[in-house]
């Protein structure tokens, strides 16, 4: 424990006070976190905590000067008499038929118009709600002004609708006091089923064994301590206990003083809501673990699944056929002019995938020609994408496992074509000629030129031969005449010229071919990330954001 | 004194009522010895008894695995059955003459053993102002009687001693001379309080009982707790008489007129009641006579009345042998209803594996798996470009070509089956996957499965892969060894042999991917026609067309026999859960036999032969 843990410590036990603004606080971090897991979490396990918010909310926004206090316990006990004793005025019917009390009755110390509001909340009907003010009392009961006392049907009767009442009142009072008598103390449904579920709320509940009057003093400690042995093993071992009874004034001295300093602190309101959310805070911390970095899909992943969606899109082959391409528009434009036309006979390796054009710069994108993927590979980009949402998985709660795997599967429907589109506006580098395709292209008709040039000059030479004209004396180079130095030559040259670029153009397509793929797996990247890896990012940044939260909402 | 015999009709009337008067002098008739009436003919009984073995042991051996809405109820209800069937039931029909037991029942704190001790004017059950008081069984009978008891045919899970102790699984037996012989009391625990053996053990007590004395108080006369079991006695034939005890002055009209319109609204309006108002005790703890005597006398009439006595347990066991029909039907239904979830979640199984297999089947058949790579491998093992022309032309040339790629070059072929394997063992674990996801969201949403359901069956077992792998080379030697085995009969294969088996095993391989790949789009025309037709002609060239065609047939069959054995395998991952349960297919039709076998039996020893008014009229209502 730190030293700013065992400060604070001090500081709340000091009188076990509740600090308003600090609980307000931890109810903002407790919606803050539902907001966040709503859309991933199953409803069901965050029932209470919603139930939470909503009531404390609608608490917390009405009258903080008002206690309301219930009185809670089985057919019988009094619970009416004893309610009627507290209020000096016989305000609840008493009877000796059973179940008697069938709907709630408030009584409210001081004025009514104030503490209206909060049992219009609460629900109890306006004929059944009483004052407890009257100027005959003097100051009698000035301590308890404030109190505003429920009567609690019973929860154990034949009646059903009887306990639907009491579970929903007591989701909503401040406090309770639980009225058990010698006959009832034990019964399974009273412990089980309600003091159980009040065991973070030790210092909202009190329990008083009514009826006291029937029982001798000496059976009176020795029931007394039987009922604080059942209440340590239901939890509550530090819930006050004390006999009372409605026939004996003297016998409510005790319960009074403890309602009057209730009263008086104003903290009952506080300390429930306070102690719901310790339980709602216990309940939701099993949905959180270990924190989760966001980037927790590691690259390893994200490689593989980018692999998997590369081959699925058909990248190899789009990377094959342009340096095909390459090779092919590289011989249309630098190869030997002589056999130049024959390569036009072949079509262009990347026109029958529809990728020939350079990239489309317009939003519209014609779909390619690249063909489908096949069973296999849709299996492979299946598995990957699987294998990212259990990456994302492992180190958190397993209810976090399911969201997270249907976010990494959201947009798998939309997969196929973000695939073809990004294959299609990928540039693929080889849309423009490269300069010295043009360079060797002039020189190739150069030599071509040179070789024609020189047939014409023999052809002329040989046809003024044949007329009988004077014979051109052909300019010599040695011994070779330059007419057919220049036609053999320019043939040769074109010829060779040709065969030494060849492998200068596999080279240049092979590194072309390359180039491709890196830019189509690039863009690939890009649409697993966008697709896959962005939706799992954020279940993770939620669950880290809630993360935060529930500490908010569990700091003390 | 005796009664009149085999007129019970007429000894309800003669009783008199006893709520007034003086108790009846009938005390000293009661200590005679009554002798064992001669009882139904024995076949009847016999036969009785045998159906109810039966019974017991087809609801023993009944079970209900799977979680189902009605599954907990059926385990509850058949374990009490069988109680009730070995504590009460079979002991009760084998000794009808058998002393009444009056089980003393009720809430904690409702003065059961204050009640018992008054009746028998003894200190015999402790009672106290602890909740719950009472935490083991103390049955209290004349000592005549007492034999009986102790021989341990009724209750035989209950450890008869002679001490006071707070063990639940005894029975303390006391004498009680204060009470007359035939009729015994039996102070049960609580049915309400948190200690939960103490319920237990008041059901299995309440449903050994020859007649309830049910006791409640005014405070607790409305409780739901106990008008559940009252509606449940009601409902078995129990013969029910009520205290309503520690009824404050003043109150007792109001509250057993209340009392009195609640039995009539669950149809018990002739059940006896006594009020007992709220009272200091005495000395000993014991209820003043006065108070007490109204219900002393009764059970002394009760008592005295052999016949009367014999109708309250005839009544109450032919109520309970009817019961079993309805109550067994019940758990016939529950066993029927996990029959059924077990073949539902099989068949959502099967469904999710089946569109795997069709998965696979398809995959198989367009051919297109062979599009990628092992495509581009094929082009780089045959050759390229001017191939196919030559191919049209020169069969012999390609021939040529291929025998020198084989034996000059192993290492591509090698490659393309790698490639080959590889994309099949992608293909079934993706399917694979895909059904296990499937099939465990659909269990999921079934109670039942998703209670078998464990975490690891989300996924493929883990090791499909290598099981993939090494089932696609085991099929892969059985297509080499096919095209050995069809090699031995044809001539032209004979001349394809001598090449290499190895490469021939190969290009029928292809030869099932490719068969169907004439698919005239985009590349699918450059690429897969023009090596559809490659490795078709390759093929017919050294086979003949027929041949080609039947092996690759053949070998696609084979191929999809295989995988759809090892899906089979994933699929029994689930199945194995369902059938590990061990359900019959019909599991209630063997429990409603049964029930109907006691039924005909019951009806045909008739115990209750006409309607009786069994109980003597009584009650302070």
């Amino acid at each position: 424990m730190s030293l700013v843990d065992k400060v604070r410590g001090a500081l709340v036990r000091d009188d076990g006070r509740v600090d308003a603004q600090q609980l307000i606080e931890r109810l903002d971090a407790l919606s803050r976190f539902l907001r966040l897991v709503d859309p991933y979490l199953p409803d069901g396990d965050l029932v209470a905590a919603h139930t939470l918010v909503e009531r404390a909310s609608g608490r917390l926004a009405l009258s903080q000067d008002h206690t309301v206090v219930a009185l809670a316990g089985s057919t019988g006990s009094g619970k009416s008499s004893l309610f009627n004793a507290l209020a000096r005025l016989k305000l609840s019917p008493v009877g000796v038929r059973r179940p008697t009390t069938g709907a709630a009755y408030a009584c409210v110390w001081g004025p009514l118009e104030q503490a209206n509001r909060l049992l219009d909340w609460v629900g109890v009907l306006p004929r059944q709600r009483f004052v407890r003010e009257s100027a005959l009392d003097g100051d009698d009961e000035a301590a308890l002004r404030g109190l505003v006392l429920l009567d609690l049907p019973d929860f154990d009767s034949v009646e059903r609708g009887h306990r639907l009442e009491v579970d929903r009142l007591l989701g909503l009072v401040d406090q309770v006091v639980w009225v058990v008598d010698p006959q009832k103390y034990g019964d399974r449904i009273l412990h089980n089923a309600y003091l159980r579920q009040f065991r973070a709320h030790a210092d909202i509940t009190i329990v008083v064994l009514n009826q006291a009057d029937r029982l001798s003093t000496a059976d009176t400690d020795v029931v007394l301590t039987d009922l604080k042995h059942l209440l340590e093993e239901d939890g509550l071992p530090t819930a006050p206990v004390m006999a009372t009874s409605a026939k004996q004034p003297g016998m409510l001295t005790e319960l009074r003083e403890t309602l009057e300093k209730t009263v008086a602190e104003r903290q009952a309101a506080l300390r429930r809501l306070s102690g719901d959310l310790d339980t709602v805070g216990e309940q939701l911390a099993g949905m959180m673990g270990p924190p989760a970095a966001e980037d927790e899909v590691d690259r390893a992943t994200v490689r593989q699944l980018a692999e998997a969606l590369a081959v699925s899109a058909g990248v190899p082959a789009v990377a094959e056929a342009t340096g095909n391409a390459y090779r092919h528009r590289a011989a249309a434009s630098t190869g030997w002019p002589v056999v130049r036309g024959l390569r036009r006979l072949r079509p262009d390796p990347l026109r029958r995938l529809h990728l020939d054009s350079a990239p489309p710069t317009t939003d519209v994108v014609p779909r390619t020609s690249v063909p489908e993927a096949d069973a296999a590979q849709r299996s492979a980009v299946g598995l990957s994408v699987r294998a990212v949402a259990a990456r994302a998985a492992a180190p958190l709660p397993a209810v976090w496992a399911p969201p997270l795997n249907a976010a990494a599967r959201s947009r798998i429907a939309d997969l196929p074509d973000a695939l073809d589109r990004a294959v299609a506006k990928t540039d693929l580098g080889i849309s423009r000629k490269p300069f010295w395709w043009r360079a060797v292209g002039l020189l190739q008709w150069a030599f071509v030129l040179a070789a024609l040039a020189g047939l014409g000059w023999l052809i002329t030479g040989y046809a003024l031969r044949a007329l009988g004209l004077p014979a051109v004396n052909y300019p010599k180079v040695g011994e070779a005449p330059i007419p057919t130095l220049l036609l053999l030559g320019g043939l040769a040259l074109g010829f060779l010229f040709w065969l030494l670029l060849k492998p200068i153009v596999n080279w240049a397509a092979r590194r072309a071919q390359r180039r491709a793929e890196q830019r189509l797996r690039a863009a690939i990247t890009e649409v697993a990330r966008e697709y896959v890896v962005a939706p799992v990012r954020d279940v993770l940044h939620a669950y880290a954001q809630a993360r935060e939260a529930l500490t908010a909402v569990r700091s003390e | 004194m005796e009664p009149p015999a085999d007129e019970p009709t007429a000894t309800a009337d003669n009783v008199p009522a006893p709520t007034v008067g003086p108790p009846a002098d009938d005390e000293t008739a009661v200590a005679v010895f009554e002798p064992p009436m001669p009882v139904e003919p024995p076949p009847a009984v016999g036969a009785l008894a045998e159906a109810l073995s039966r019974l017991r042991a087809a609801i023993g051996g009944a079970a209900y695995p799977l979680v189902m809405p009605s599954a907990d109820e059926a385990r509850r209800v058949g374990a009490a059955l069988v109680s009730q069937l070995d504590d009460y039931l079979l002991p009760r029909l084998a000794r009808l003459d058998a002393p009444l037991l009056v089980v003393v029942g009720g809430s904690t704190g409702a003065g059961k053993s204050t009640l018992v001790n008054s009746l028998v004017r003894a200190p015999v059950s402790a009672t106290g102002v602890l909740r719950p008081t009472t935490r083991s069984a103390v049955l209290v009978s004349n000592p005549a009687d007492l034999p009986w008891f102790r021989k341990g045919e009724l209750l035989p899970g209950l450890i008869r001693t002679t001490d006071s102790t707070d063990d639940p699984r005894t029975l303390q037996l006391v004498a009680a001379p204060a009470l007359a012989a035939g009729l015994a009391l039996l102070d049960a625990p609580d049915i309400d309080s948190v200690v939960d053996r103490n319920r237990q053990l008041a059901a299995q007590l309440l449903a050994a009982a020859d007649l309830w004395l049910f006791v409640t108080t005014a405070a607790r006369y409305a409780d739901a707790v106990p008008w559940e079991l009252l509606t449940t006695a009601r409902l078995r034939g129990t013969v029910i008489a009520l205290v309503l005890n520690r009824v404050p002055p003043g109150a007792a009209g109001e509250i057993s007129a209340h009392l009195g319109e609640m039995l009539a609204a669950h149809d018990m309006a002739a059940v006896p009641l006594f009020v007992l108002p709220e009272t200091t005790l005495d000395g000993q703890g014991l209820l003043s006579e006065a108070d007490i005597r109204p219900l002393h006398d009764w059970f002394a009439q009760l008592a005295a009345d052999a016949n009367a006595r014999s109708a309250v347990v005839r009544q109450t066991l032919d109520g309970a042998l009817a019961a079993l029909g309805p109550a067994v039907d019940g758990l016939a239904d529950a066993a029927d209803d996990q029959a059924l979830a077990a073949r539902v979640l099989d068949e959502r199984v099967s469904a999710a594996y089946r569109t795997a297999k069709r998965t696979v089947e398809q995959g198989l058949q367009d051919g297109r798996l062979l599009r990628g790579e092992v495509l581009a491998r094929w082009q780089e093992f045959v050759g390229t470009g001017e191939f196919l022309r030559t191919l049209e032309s020169r069969v012999g040339q390609l021939r040529d070509r291929l025998v020198a790629a084989l034996t000059g070059r192993p290492a591509p072929g090698r490659s393309l089956q790698a490639a080959l394997e590889s994309q099949l063992v992608t293909l079934l674990c993706g399917v694979a996957a895909d059904a296990a996801e499937q099939t465990y969201s659909a269990w999921q949403a079934h109670p039942a499965g998703a209670a078998l359901l464990v975490p690891s069956l989300q996924k493929p077992s883990a090791d499909l892969p290598q099981r993939a792998d090494r089932m696609v080379r085991d099929w892969q030697l059985w297509v080499l060894d096919l095209v050995r085995a069809e090699a031995g009969d044809k001539r032209v294969v004979a001349r394809g042999a001598a090449y290499a088996v190895n490469g021939l095993g190969l290009t029928v391989m292809i030869a099932v991917f490719t068969a169907t790949a004439f698919i005239p789009t985009g590349v699918e025309v450059a690429v897969g026609a023009g090596t559809t037709v490659a490795a078709q002609k390759v093929l017919e060239a050294i086979f003949g067309d027929q041949a080609i065609r039947t092996l690759a047939n053949r070998a696609r069959d084979e191929l999809l026999i295989r995988a759809n054995l090892l899906l089979d395998a994933e699929a029994a991952r689930y199945t194995d859960r369902t059938s590990a349960a061990g359900l019959d297919a019909e599991p209630g039709a063997g429990l409603r036999r049964a029930a109907a076998d006691v039924e005909n039996a019951r009806e045909e020893l008739a115990l209750t032969a006409a309607a009786i008014a069994a109980l003597p009229p009584g009650g302070t209502r």
